[in-house]
């Protein structure tokens, strides 16, 4: 069965994705990007172009370059919208014959009259490459989709955009609303009766949305924004103050050169983006202008704190808006359960902080706000096609499963969170010369020291032929089936002998007690730290004074007297101190143990050397 | 009927699972060769600076000649690390897959071609990761 894509096809830019072994993912453009700009041309060669080709001949041919035409798909032409959207859009607007609206496109310098087109065929342009590129990108035909549109679309604008999907090629099965889409991507669908706030602050419209989630739907109690405020404002604040603040200091009007406005204006918006993980950026554009003089540069600091002083206005304007909105929907602030940050100038701190702020919650953001309405759209369209049906739900270890290792170490084997059904081992060894067995104790929990964590079970495997210590080899399993029953054996690799056992009940601990540990985990981080870290040294210790008494055995009469006299000193050294507690004595005395041995070597390769030249 | 629901999720969880794996394989690729693109993207900043400093030059000094050096050392780098410049003439056909109109200035040439190179555009293992910024002619 082919994909269902689901796409959010925004007023500046437009994204795709799918659902995949029920994980929702961005589908990449035919140009390896993953948005594309939801612009249409006819070029001057009259060539139809769309996305950021037509975008790249834009300043050139803005007559034929159709844009933003999401605020008139399925309106009416006399629309206070329209009329107002007409004065600054560059592009020939009309009323159809049907009381709708027209576009021009394909006015070509030759004298070819431009054709006239409506809103949906020129979105439906924009879809049909999206699907081609999905389909190239997945290797197989798409023929349907789920699109979103705002929640304030009405009948005529949901048609409208649906008949686009129709001309596209696609079969729409389903126009969602992207505040919606935003609540599914985060799973909030699943939580009954919550109230959420959707802040969407695109490039160019600011749209809020308050929603309620219902026993199987999601009803939106009340929409608000401002369909002229959004991130593209910050940016056109930001360059008025690079161009004011030039003015000043060097006396050129650069607003008067259209060149260095449009390397202005990329340094802005860079400079912006920087600015939401940086304090400071410096905007720095060598050969910027010339005049009589010579070529003049631009360099200069913006700190964050310039930068929210400039756009601080229009936030407090949209979290009015905001606070609006929550009112019309007959909600109190403190009603509202979940807040989703939706939109690229969501990054901003201030602008997180002022969200924080108003209803004093920490606003959902994880996921990147650019694409959280397609990753949405797709989840929906995997509802659909029965992807995310629970029928094949595969349960994860909710915690880390190891085994005891030397100095009451716990080794995890599989960590938590791990989906299962799942395998995997690792090969161990002895810890002492001639060691006829190892006992395999089976630990469930997060914490470093095995007293620490749960038994599960104890075994052991013996028969292990006498060897030096480290040499044997201990391969250790761990099996966790579909139903979360885990087996875990131990196969000498020598010998091929094993020993398992079945453990039926690894995962049969409450969700409480599941929690509870894992909070003990990170209580005792610090603490636990220590612990590790004093076996660690332990181990190391033991290891080394085991390796430096042989070293010295076998050196034997190579080594001088006083080099052997001083190492044995500095291993009775360890010796002493490695059973203590303190971590610190014992890795020093090992440290001048290790510096001690190296000698060894010196003095066995220094005597060897004239023989083997 | 559930079991067939059950047979046909698994068959389907399967193939999904293999088609991602071959998609991350050739992402993984993606990822290795474009590892670099990020940073010299950000290093294209310096190329134009470069450019600029060198077209500004009355003619060459002794005094340039040490950065026109490290202009050259810093585009063999690069060119060996996958990236190209893209050539335009002037006169030549606008095409947006490798420009981008940034302008239009008057000349006798044809209208819509390219008059004048603002900033280099590159590619980088073929691919274009910056168009060349170009002002078209139009008619007097």
């Amino acid at each position: 069965m082919a994909k269902i894509i689901g796409i959010d096809l925004g007023t500046t830019y437009s994204e795709v994705a799918i659902t995949e072994a029920g994980v929702p993912r961005i589908l990449e453009n035919a140009e390896g990007m993953r948005i594309t700009p939801s612009t249409v041309a006819i070029s001057k060669s009259g060539e139809r172009l769309v996305g950021l080709l037509a975008k790249r001949q834009a300043i050139t041919n803005p007559k034929n370059t159709i844009f933003s035409v999401k605020r008139l798909i399925g309106r009416k032409f006399t629309d206070i919208e329209v009329q107002h959207d007409k004065k600054w859009l560059p592009y020939d607007i009309r009323e159809s014959s049907t009381g709708g609206v027209e576009v021009k496109m394909g006015d070509l310098p030759a004298g070819q009259a431009g054709t006239w087109y409506k809103p949906e065929e020129i979105s439906a342009m924009v879809l049909a490459k999206l699907k081609a590129d999905a389909e190239a990108k997945l290797g197989e035909k798409v023929e349907e989709a789920v699109i979103t549109v705002p929640a304030y679309f009405d009948d005529s604008q949901r048609q409208a955009t649906k008949n686009a999907g129709e001309i596209a090629g696609l079969k729409v099965k389903r126009i969602l609303n992207e505040p919606t889409a935003a609540a599914l991507a985060y799973g909030l669908n699943r939580q009954k009766n919550e109230k959420i706030v959707v802040y969407d602050f695109g490039g160019g419209t600011f749209d809020v949305s308050v929603l309620e989630v219902g026993d199987d739907t999601v009803e939106v109690k009340a929409t608000g924004g401002d369909t002229h405020l959004g991130g593209d404002d910050f940016d056109k604040r930001v360059i008025e103050y690079l161009v004011g603040e030039y003015k000043k200091t060097d006396g050129v009007d650069l607003a008067k050169d259209a060149l260095a406005l449009q390397r202005l204006k990329e340094a802005a918006e860079r400079a912006k983006h920087e600015l939401s993980g940086a304090f400071e950026t410096e905007i720095n554009l060598p050969y910027i202008t010339s005049d009589a003089s010579g070529p003049r540069h631009f360099l200069l600091k913006l700190t964050r704190a310039k930068l929210e002083e400039l756009v601080r206005d229009l936030i407090d304007r949209s979290v009015q808006i905001l606070g609006k909105t929550v009112k019309e929907a007959g909600l109190d602030v403190s009603a509202i359960n979940e807040i989703i940050l939706v939109g690229g100038q969501t990054r901003m701190p201030a602008m997180q902080e002022a969200v924080k702020k108003y209803f004093g919650k920490e606003p959902h953001k994880n996921l990147n706000p650019d694409e959280v309405v397609a990753i949405g759209a797709a989840a929906q369209a995997g509802i659909l096609q029965g992807e995310v049906k629970d029928v094949l739900l595969l349960d994860v270890t909710p915690l880390s499963l190891g085994i005891e290792t030397l100095g009451g170490v716990m080794t995890r084997i599989i960590e938590k969170n791990t989906t299962v059904p799942t395998a995997k081992s690792q090969v161990f060894s002895t810890a002492a010369d001639n060691q006829p067995s190892v006992e395999i104790h089976v630990l469930q929990g997060e914490r470093p020291m095995a007293t620490d964590n749960k038994t599960l079970a104890r075994f052991i495997l013996d028969g292990i032929p006498p060897a030096s210590r480290g040499t044997p080899q201990v391969e250790v399993t761990f099996d966790i089936d579909a139903n979360g029953i885990l087996s875990v054996s131990a196969k000498d690799k020598a010998t091929n002998r094993s020993q398992s056992i079945k453990i039926e009940a690894s995962t049969s601990l409450t969700k409480e007690q599941i929690e509870k540990l894992k909070a003990e985990a990170a209580q005792y981080a610090e603490e636990d730290r220590k612990k590790k870290d004093l076996a660690e040294a332990k181990n190391n210790a033991e290891q080394l004074v085991y390796a430096s008494e042989k070293a010295v055995k076998d050196a034997g009469e190579k080594i001088p007297a006083e080099t052997k006299d001083t190492i044995t000193k500095k291993i009775e050294a360890l010796k002493t101190v490695k059973d203590g507690q303190d971590a610190n004595a014992i890795k020093n005395a090992a440290n001048e143990l290790s510096a001690e041995i190296q000698k060894i070597g010196a003095a066995v390769y220094g005597k060897n050397e004239p023989k083997s030249s | 009927m559930l079991e067939e629901e059950y047979l046909n999720g698994w068959k389907r969880a399967k193939a999904d699972l293999i088609n991602y794996q071959k998609d991350e394989a050739k992402r993984f690729e993606d990822v290795v060769r474009f590892s670099n693109a990020v940073i010299i993207k950000d290093l294209l900043a310096v190329l134009d600076s470069f450019a600029s400093f060198e077209k500004n030059l009355a003619q060459p000094k002794q005094d340039a000649v040490g950065f026109l050096a490290i202009q050259s050392q810093m585009q063999d780098i690069l060119k060996n690390h996958g990236l190209e410049k893209i050539k335009v003439t002037v006169g030549e056909n606008f095409n947006p897959q490798f420009h981008e109109s940034v302008g239009e200035a008057e000349s006798e040439l044809p209208v819509g071609v390219i008059v004048e190179e603002v900033t280099g555009g590159y590619l980088l293992n073929g691919l274009v990761i910056r168009p060349t910024k170009v002002k078209l002619s139009k008619s007097k």
